[in-house]
């Protein structure tokens, strides 16, 4: 696990959320877990590759995320529509854009992939692979971050 | 005759291709288009799509975005420009790296501005890619 890359990610999204949703964030702490953490309704997960591959994934609770899509859009929504899901995707797609541009101007050469975001109930995710995983505290409700990212050796 | 009170002039409405695969980025764009008075001729969520709706419709601008399935910004800029020289592209992408920006730019593309946008900052970018059409027109 690349740890610089990690900060890098994190650092990235909490100055999204505060550019975007204009909402003050905190990090809990931050573990390492086998496997992404699972629960929230709905993931938005974008994949990484390049010198190094992994993936991002945002999880997050369908009120949570209908709360920060609607600030995004700047009307009220109900429940998980379509611009709702594609809002969040955006939020990913901008936070993890955000961490590899930064990566690549340090010269490590990293693409990502456009989002996909699932939702439902008891969403598992059963690639096992180590994860850190930072839970960032909102305005709109708790947002987990799940990074996984190895070199290619 | 240099005409000092350029940037005070008022634009005439611009026709704009919006092309990103994100329902809301292309969204959010619309509504900075409609704010500053132009007018979004058509969207498209890929570069085929793009690359046809820019042949039938010979938009003012483009704004584009890098990262889509299929068919990336960067070389559907590149299928655009060579088809059209005159194309005036923007490309608008949370994807900003140095190397990413000179690839788009040698691909054809005018400007470059990372993402979230705000409506000033498209409004310089027009601006920019407009006048400097405009100014290779002025003879003094």
């Amino acid at each position: 696990m690349r740890l610089e890359f990690v900060k890098t990610f994190i650092d990235s999204t909490t100055h999204l959320f505060r550019e975007v949703v204009c909402s003050e964030v905190e990090i809990a702490s931050i573990r390492m877990r086998p496997s992404p953490v699972a629960g929230g309704e709905v993931m938005a997960i974008i994949g990484l590759m390049g010198d190094a591959q992994g993936r991002v994934i945002f999880d997050m609770d369908s009120r949570t995320a209908t709360r920060l899509a609607e600030c995004m859009i700047g009307e009220p929504a109900e429940g998980l529509t379509p611009m709702v899901r594609s809002a969040i995707a955006e939020l990913a797609s901008m936070a993890t854009g955000r961490a590899i541009s930064e990566i690549n101007d340090g010269g490590v050469s990293l693409k990502m992939s456009p989002p996909t975001v699932i939702s439902g109930a008891n969403i598992s995710y059963d690639h096992c692979l180590e994860t850190l995983v930072a839970p960032i505290t909102t305005a709109y409700g708790e947002v987990r971050v799940n990074i996984t990212i190895q070199d290619l050796k | 005759m240099v005409n000092e009170n350029r940037a005070s002039v008022a634009r005439e409405p611009l026709n704009c291709l919006i092309v990103d695969d994100s329902a809301f980025a292309r969204f959010r764009l619309r509504r900075l288009m409609d704010s500053l008075d132009h007018c979004v001729a058509s969207e498209a969520a890929n570069g085929n799509e793009a690359i046809s709706a820019y042949k039938r419709l010979k938009p003012d601008i483009v704004l584009m975005d890098i990262v889509m399935p299929g068919l990336e910004g960067v070389e559907t800029v590149r299928r655009i420009c060579e088809a059209d020289p005159e194309a005036r592209v923007i490309m608008i992408s949370s994807v900003s790296y140095r190397d990413k920006i000179e690839e788009a730019l040698a691909a054809g593309a005018k400007c470059f501005i990372p993402k979230p946008v705000t409506t000033e900052e498209l409004k310089k970018a027009i601006d920019k890619v407009m006048d400097k059409n405009e100014m290779l027109d002025v003879s003094c």
